[in-house]
């Protein structure tokens, strides 16, 4: 089975430059994580560090309860898929996928079953005997993870194994991972820097940011309940608007643009508002992105109809009491 | 489900498959210009390098009398004479001993340097610069600095075996047959390795990490690793060295011609030196001819061997059944079927703390070997060169010296300040004539080579541009051997014996093929759509190789021009039997020169004119490290 992860106050330094902050996360048996952040906020640098391919500085890496500090990437038993795959460019995928069990001393037959099974499992029977170069790249993903799944590993880590797919096999691959992670029961920790990745895969997200856990908490907390001003701004597509409280200068309001639409008459009395002239109105499939000038400050607001909008015209928006955010101007914390 | 991705994949690879177009128009046709560009290196090649080869192959089937000057055509008898000799299959038998050592040991070595030195630890660049000297300096400066080393009496080993006390150890090192040859076999690995350890490094650079890092979480050891991951990855860079080891050991010449002149005995006597004896000592060119190309046929067996060996795997492609696994969505998975425990695990004998620090001393020794393996030697050399002459004839021998002197740079850099040696007198020309051949020769294939690059690189596929790479690469398992007998009676006919022009003409038949090749490689490494942005931005073709291409490729015409350099400086074949008097002697002839005369007194002289015969070349290799790299990265990998 897999086993549960606890990084605790994980501290990572690389000569003179701290890479991961005292980490804290536990992770849970069976549980699918994913860790999101910005391009180098050090998501590669803390799988590394579990995997035990990059020793930590100080803090504690245990699985199940056991301390990792002692052991060796070779020992630890975690499967982890590359960015890029990281196939054995002169096995073919049947030599590929049996490789960890190879090392493992497993007797032949359970090898062969067991490779078949991930064949079948991940839609690679019929390439058994080719060479790693004459794949596509979707296929390459799944060898990878079949030599992943192939062993029972402790956890499965996975460095943004769908940032190399086109957008459609990646939607695809996202739901066959997360299946055949439950199927398992495998304990998957997920760098992916793309939050709505994230957001559909996870029971739990951890957002990063230069090192530092900005929260963790399942996607739809994150995404309704963001901690601080980073998470609110980072999580959700467009972008948080962000403006100042009228009544309090130490305040920053945040609104998200679906939350903000042009004023109807069945808004109710505790409803936020605000008024403005539209700048740009993008149409964007099911809705509208209207760019609103606000006392200086652009808006975005989304409208599911622009029958009585145009460029130039006057905008009366407003959102939910419920749906405004407040966040500390100074410490950037949500309030 | 996922398996409609592979059905795509397979429909699409066969509307891929277009009918062929005729054979003979492959690829879109070049334009004039490519044929213009092409023409100047293609037209100097078969004027230096075709033509004597033809001549050699009329030779090879010419019986010559030397007394009437008569020639006969004789067919293939020269080739059943020479194959009917004993004397040619014991030289056979030598040469697979040499060339089988040379290999195991430059491979060995060459990877074992290539790993440590692959490692991040301060002084790496350093270190890189010191394990390339042994193969910067000319094999001449290499055969004088170990035969001093091996030799019987006064040698530097017996003086140092003397100084511990293990006097009774001495010995004449090359005295003995068989050792003689391993010895001198050794020297060429010394002089060979870093070839190899360059190569491989450049191999395990373009390894990519994580290679190594999925291994080791598929449990795999650092012995598992080097040989189910590093080996197979290097496997090209293998195959590409063991052919140009195999080249240079068949043809290895020069370090015979100075250590033991194919003795003592014939225990030395191995193809290129038998070739050279019949050619130019017993004066039977035909049959001379005819060994050098069985040397030729036996190179490029060699190399056909390898690529079967050690030549890229294929995919064995299966037949797809029709409906396994094909159809979306299989909505039960079948569980998996084993559960694979793995082994608990034992606490580690050794802290890790402590695992680290020896693996760090390790290391550290590691590094050291390696330094004193390829410097300690040169800095022999250059103890030698500053030790009083009349201690390096001293018997019992010392690798001591009695005092520090700079008399014999004295004595070869002023000679007219009173030196009796006719030999030290020739070493400041010598230097000049070296020099100036090596700037001509560089200059000359540095102005035509980079357009033939540029054609070989851009249409690799056009008939005629295929035939010319082709004959380059085939120059190069020519041995220069067959070469130099025409260059020979042509120059003398023509006058050209004892000029730098001749000189340079011959040094221009290695360096051309070796630097078109290498333009080509870094051709290849320059995008097209810069060749297309020039064009739309008005250029014409030439403009476009002056204005934009020439520029981008800068340090490859660096790298070129320092390896031409470098060829030319250390090549000694052509200049020994092209020049007689000093007139156009280069530096190492005169080195040369100094073993023929054996004059004791003139040793220290000799060692001076050997340091400042190896001070460019190890200055290079200081200096310009990191272009060598390129180089050798191009595929210039002239012995
Ligand atoms: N070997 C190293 N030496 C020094 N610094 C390093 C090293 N590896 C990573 N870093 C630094 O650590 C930080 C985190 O890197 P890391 O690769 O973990 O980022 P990441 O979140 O995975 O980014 P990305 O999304 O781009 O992959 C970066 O600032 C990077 O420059
Ligand atoms: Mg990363």
């Amino acid at each position: 089975m897999s086993a549960a992860v606890t990084i605790d106050n994980v501290v990572k330094d690389y000569g003179p430059v701290r890479v991961l902050h005292g980490l804290q996360l536990d992770i849970r048996e069976g549980e699918f994580v994913s860790l999101l952040g910005p391009s180098g906020c050090g998501k590669s640098t803390l799988l590394y560090c579990v995997a035990g391919l990059e020793q930590i500085s100080s803090g504690r890496i245990l699985f199940d309860g056991r301390d990792m500090a002692a052991l060796g990437s070779r020992e630890r038993n975690i499967a982890l898929v590359f960015q890029d795959y990281a196939l054995y460019p002169h096995m073919t995928v049947r030599e590929n996928i049996a490789f960890p069990l190879r090392r493992l001393k497993v007797d032949r037959k359970t090898i062969e079953g067991q490779v078949a099974w991930a064949a079948e499992t991940l839609g690679l029977a019929a390439l058994l005997e080719r060479m790693p170069s004459d794949l596509s790249g979707g296929q390459r993903q799944r060898v990878a993870v079949g030599r992943a799944i192939v062993r029972n590993p402790a956890a499965l880590l996975m460095d943004e194994p769908l940032s190399n797919l086109d957008a459609a096999l990646r939607v695809h691959m996202r739901t066959e991972i997360k299946r055949l992670a439950s199927d398992l029961g495998l304990t998957v920790l997920f760098v992916t820097h793309d939050q709505e990745e994230a957001m559909v895969m996870s029971d739990r997200i951890a957002v990063l940011s230069q090192g530092h856990l900005q929260q963790f908490a399942a996607p739809m907390d994150v995404y309704r309940n963001p901690a601080n001003r980073f998470v609110a701004e980072f999580i959700g597509s467009p972008k948080m608007n962000l403006l100042p409280s009228p009544d309090r200068a130490d305040i920053l309001l945040g609104l998200r643009p679906h939350d903000l639409t042009p004023a109807g008459p069945q808004d109710g009395e505790d409803a936020f508002s605000l008024a403005g002239t539209i700048a740009l109105i993008e149409p964007a499939g099911p809705q509208y992105f209207l760019d609103v000038l606000v006392g200086g400050q652009l808006v975005r607001a989304t409208a599911s109809e622009i029958d009585n909008l145009s460029n130039g015209s006057e905008v009366r928006l407003s959102a939910p009491a419920h749906r405004v955010y407040r966040f500390d101007v100074a410490t950037g914390d949500a309030l | 489900m996922i398996a409609d991705e592979t059905h795509k994949q397979e429909t699409h690879k066969q509307t891929d498959s277009r009918p062929r177009r005729r054979f003979w128009s492959r690829g879109p046709r070049p334009p004039l210009f490519a044929y213009l560009a092409v023409s100047p290196t293609l037209v100097f090649v078969a004027l230096i390098v075709g033509m004597p080869l033809v001549y050699s192959v009329w030779l090879a089937v010419h019986k010559a009398n030397p007394i009437t000057r008569k020639n006969t055509f004789v067919g293939l008898d020269n080739f059943r004479f020479v194959l009917s000799e004993t004397s040619f299959w014991n030289a056979f038998g030598r040469t697979a001993h040499f060339v089988g050592f040379s290999l195991v040991g430059t491979t060995i070595l060459g990877i074992a340097i290539a790993l440590v030195l692959h490692e991040p630890f301060r002084g790496r660049g350093f270190m890189r610069s010191v394990m390339l000297v042994p193969w910067a300096m000319a094999p001449v400066s290499i055969g004088v600095l170990w035969s001093f080393i091996y030799a019987g009496d006064i040698g530097t080993l017996n003086g140092l075996l003397h100084d511990l006390g293990l006097g009774f150890l001495a010995t004449a090192w090359l005295g003995d047959g068989n050792r003689a040859l391993n010895l001198v076999a050794l020297t060429h690995v010394w002089n060979q390795t870093p070839l190899t350890a360059l190569m491989v490094l450049a191999g395990l650079q373009s390894m990519p990490a994580s290679l190594h890092k999925a291994a080791m979480l598929d449990g795999a050891g650092p012995v598992t690793r080097f040989f189910r991951i590093t080996l197979p990855w290097l496997k090209p860079t293998l195959l590409f060295v063991s052919i140009i080891a195999t080249i240079n050991a068949l043809m290895a010449f020069d370090i015979i011609w100075i250590m033991t002149r194919g003795g003592p005995g014939e225990a030395t006597t191995v193809f290129a030196w038998l070739g050279y004896v019949y050619s130019f000592q017993f004066l039977r060119f035909g049959e001379g001819a005819a060994m050098l190309y069985l040397l030729t046929g036996l190179s490029f067996l060699m190399a056909v061997f390898y690529v079967l060996v050690l030549g890229p795997r294929r995919s064995r492609h299966q037949a797809i059944p029709a409906a396994t696994a094909l159809d979306d969505d299989v909505a039960v998975r079948s569980p998996r079927p084993y559960s694979i425990k793995v082994p608990p695990t034992r606490e580690p004998l050794v802290s890790p703390a402590l695992r680290a620090v020896l693996a760090r001393l390790g290391f550290r020794a590691l590094v050291l070997t390696i330094f004193l393996w390829s410097a300690l030697p040169v800095m022999l050399l250059i103890l030698m060169s500053i030790t009083p002459a009349s201690d390096l004839i001293r018997v019992p021998p010392s690798a001591i010296p009695s005092a520090l002197t700079f008399d014999n740079f004295r004595a070869v850099l002023f000679p007219e300040g009173g030196t009796t040696s006719v030999q030290a007198k020739r070493v400041p020309l010598s230097l000049l004539n070296s020099l100036i051949v090596g700037a001509v020769s560089v200059a000359i294939a540095l102005a035509v080579t980079p357009f033939a690059g540029y054609v070989f690189a851009r249409w690799p596929r056009a008939r005629l541009f295929q035939g010319g790479l082709w004959s380059m690469l085939f120059t190069r398992m020519t041995p220069a051997l067959t070469l130099v007998l025409p260059f020979f009676v042509i120059y003398r006919t023509l006058g050209l014996i004892d000029t730098h022009i001749g000189l340079v003409i011959a040094h221009l038949s290695i360096l051309l093929p070796l630097i078109a090749w290498m333009m080509k490689s870094t051709f290849e490494g320059v995008p097209k759509s810069l060749d297309s942005a020039a064009r739309i931005d008005g250029c014409s073709h030439m403009q476009m190789m002056l204005r934009v291409l020439l520029p981008v490729i800068r340090p490859g015409l660096m790298a070129a021009a320092i390896f031409g350099f470098l060829v030319s400086w250390n090549e000694f074949l052509f200049a020994v039997i092209l020049t007689s008097t000093p007139d156009a002697q280069t530096i190492p002839v005169v080195l040369s020169g100094f073993l023929a005369q054996a004059r004791f007194h003139e040793y220290g002289p000799m060692f001076a004119a050997s340091v400042l015969s190896v001070l460019p070349p190890v200055v290079v290799a200081f200096v310009f490290q990191r272009y060598l790299v390129e180089g050798a990265l191009s595929g210039a990998v002239k012995g």
